[in-house]
């Protein structure tokens, strides 16, 4: 395995009760990316970042954290915010996260430190000394992700980490992710929200199934698909034997997938025969849709055959 | 991954189950509980003991007998009553003037109103008959051995012998074999009652973090065995704020304790000498709260609400006193083969050693004693940790330690 992959994972696969639920996935995280797992709920993103972290036990497979051949030994230099948040009630925010930094590696006092400092950074300095349980939801998560980084880790794994979160605590999460990996930390992170991963990720796995459907940039995500062509004629009548056979439709114009020869030959026949051009545009497929795609198919690839 | 880093993330773990428990208002309430227990006892005893000693005040040993002898049964009684402890005295004397028919007499005083008879003696001296309740015999016995007396005053008059007695005190430099049995007994029973008292809190501790799912962030972090560890050490740490609260203030009022009750603590004894058994006492206690606490935290952790953690309160207790039983046995027949089942079974071990240290001298058993039971622990909160990573955290293959082999 390489030795630059903060996270390798091979063929990894657990088993609950009869159902496989992670089924053979693959992942190469590079050191220093943010790196998305995505896929549909129950697709196994939260089992497969449990057993890279060593909460649960792999059935088969194999994995390394940060180059360790046991996620426990690499502890120290990961962060983790669970899917389903934790903390201590009756813990006061500014203690939460230092005891999160302790069971890490950091002492006590230095955790206090840190913790107040990152509250006020994170504009939540008025609540160092409340208890968990007179915050609201939003601040807790965002207390939770706090305790999660206090420490300083190499790597720092979320799990559904904007849900939740209203826009303003989003788009918060969101800036204290890119300075997570500004200070050289990798990212992994699953969700379900398509606008995050295409905003952040420099790579995406896309897990559907329990097995791994995709993996690459956003780019090559969107790739999977061509682009559409939507074409507004100036003269309507008779235009549509000139297009491609895929054309459908779309209001006053036209809508069809990028030939694989580009869109100059289907322009030149329109325009030869006087239809002019009112409106053109090639639009990229969106990583939501591509995300459709891939997940459907493998929603199509699993059901079970008549 | 290093020792030194699993003892910082019990310790932790520990110091947040600690101060978690020690700084709330409830704590305060469990510290002073005994005052409450005590104070609710106390008031139940001093009604118990005011009923027993109005009935005892009513009671009476009754002689029909002539004038003449009743003053000789007064002085009989005086004599004789010198002998027993003011709670062990036998009922008080009343005398009744034979009448023309002693035993219709008798009987009539078992119903009479201005006291109650517990025996009545009538006839000859040297052949009376003794009439008695059911429960009574002793004191049967008492008002016989009035009439003897009386009997051997008027019969050798100033002949009978006198006996002059003069008393010193002494004090026995060794153990006496009942000072052992009695230290033996008291180290069991304080080894369970502490255990009984503290123990059992342990069996809902993971609920917190499954209620409020931190323990996928501990379970992230941390070795399950290390949360186990920390949790049982932290609530161990309120039981020793608790116990050496109570010692220090049960030691300040054992000052003001009755010469005589002093005096009788004074012949507890240990086999092993005080300050050695004290030690011990002490080990043995940390050994039974981390054994039972361990099985209890392994248990409950399986728990998932606060009806079926409440449910395990009377089993826990069983297994509590089940083990008390068998090391009281044990410490009532030392060097047996019940003694030794007792100190090797897990459970029972700090139990039976403790009450092994009162009535033997050897110290080497206990060093190997402490380091099986320290074992003992270590393999119950592997089992609790396992049993919680495959059960509550879903880890591991179906079928797991069980898994049975299909046929081919």
């Amino acid at each position: 395995m390489e030795k630059e992959l903060a996270v390798e994972a091979q063929g990894l696969m657990k088993r609950f009760g009869e159902r496989r639920v992670v089924d053979g996935v693959d992942l190469a995280v590079p050191r220093g990316a943010i790196y998305g797992v995505l896929g549909p709920n129950g697709a196994g993103k939260t089992t497969t970042l449990r057993m890279l972290l060593g909460i649960i036990e792999p059935d088969g497979g194999e994995r390394r954290l940060l180059g360790a051949a046991h996620p426990r030994d690499a502890g120290d230099r990961v962060g983790y915010l669970p899917e389903e948040r934790g903390l201590y009630p009756a813990m006061k925010a500014r203690e939460a996260i230092a005891f999160m930094g302790s069971l890490r590696g950091l002492s006590w006092n230095e955790g206090r430190a840190r913790a107040g400092a990152m509250l006020e950074a994170a504009g939540l300095g008025h609540a160092a000394d409340q208890k968990i349980r007179r915050l609201s939801k939003g601040m807790a998560q965002l207390v939770q992700l706090l305790g999660s980084v206090v420490h300083r880790p190499d790597l720092l794994v979320l799990d559904e980490p904007f849900s939740g979160l209203d826009p303003v605590n989003q788009e918060k999460l969101e800036a204290l992710i890119v300075a997570e990996r500004d200070r050289g930390a990798t990212i992994l992170f699953s969700t379900h929200v398509m606008a995050h991963a295409e905003r952040l990720c420099d790579r995406l796995a896309i897990i559907a199934g329990g097995r791994r459907r995709f993996e690459g940039t956003v780019d090559d995500a969107r790739g999977t698909l061509p682009s559409r062509v939507r074409y507004v004629p100036r003269e309507n009548a008779g235009v549509a034997p000139l297009l491609p056979p895929d054309a459908e439709p779309d209001g006053p114009g036209w809508r069809f997938a990028l030939p694989p020869d580009g869109v100059e030959p289907v322009l030149e026949r329109v325009l030869a025969a006087g239809h002019g051009i009112a409106g053109l545009t090639i639009e990229r497929p969106s990583l939501h849709e591509a995300f459709v795609r891939v997940v459907g198919e493998a929603a199509v690839r699993s059901e079970p055959s008549a | 991954m290093s020792a030194r880093r699993t003892l910082r993330q019990v310790l932790t773990v520990a110091r947040r189950d600690f101060t978690a428990t020690v700084l709330t208002p409830i704590f305060l309430l469990f510290l002073f509980a005994p005052v409450i227990m005590g104070s609710l006892g106390a008031v139940g005893g001093l009604g118990a003991a005011s009923a027993t000693d109005g009935s005892r005040g009513q009671a009476r040993v009754v002689a029909i007998v002539p004038d003449e002898l009743a003053r000789s049964f007064a002085e009989a009684d005086l004599r004789l009553r010198a002998a027993f402890r003011r709670d062990e005295a036998p009922p008080a004397l009343a005398t009744i003037r034979t009448g023309r028919d002693p035993a219709a007499q008798a009987r009539a005083a078992f119903s009479a109103t201005d006291y109650d008879a517990a025996a009545v003696l009538y006839g000859p001296l040297d052949a009376p008959v003794v009439l008695r309740g059911p429960l009574d015999r002793a004191s049967a016995r008492y008002v016989a051995l009035l009439a003897r007396e009386v009997l051997a005053d008027r019969r050798l008059g100033t002949d009978r012998p006198s006996v002059t007695v003069r008393e010193e005190l002494f004090t026995r430099r060794g153990a006496s074999a009942g000072g052992q049995g009695q230290s033996a007994f008291l180290a069991v029973f304080g080894v369970f009652f502490l255990t009984l008292f503290l123990a059992g809190q342990v069996v809902g501790t993971m609920a917190e973090e499954r209620n409020n799912k931190v323990i996928e962030v501990l379970a992230a972090a941390v070795p399950l065995e290390a949360v186990f560890l920390g949790k049982l050490l932290g609530m161990f740490g309120v039981a020793v704020l608790f116990v050496a609260f109570w010692g220090v203030v049960l030691g300040q009022l054992s000052a003001f304790l009755p010469p005589p009750v002093a005096a009788g603590l004074g012949t507890l004894v240990p086999a092993v000498g005080s300050p050695a058994f004290a030690a011990l006492f002490f080990a043995y206690f940390t050994a039974a709260y981390l054994l039972l606490g361990s099985v209890f935290l392994g248990v409950g952790a399986q728990a998932s609400t606060m009806r079926e953690i409440q449910m395990l309160s009377l089993p826990i207790t069983i297994v509590q006193v089940g083990m008390f039983a068998l090391s009281t046995a044990a410490a009532s027949r030392p060097g047996s083969g019940l003694a030794l089942a007792a100190e090797l079974f897990p459970l029972s071990s700090p139990f039976a050693m403790a009450g092994r240290a009162a009535n033997r001298p050897e110290l080497w058993p206990h060093l190997l004693a402490l380091a099986w039971q320290a074992g003992w622990v270590a393999i119950f909160i592997g089992i609790g940790a396992r049993a919680f990573r495959r059960g509550v955290l879903q880890s591991g293959s179906p079928g797991g330690w069980f898994r049975r082999k299909k046929p081919a």
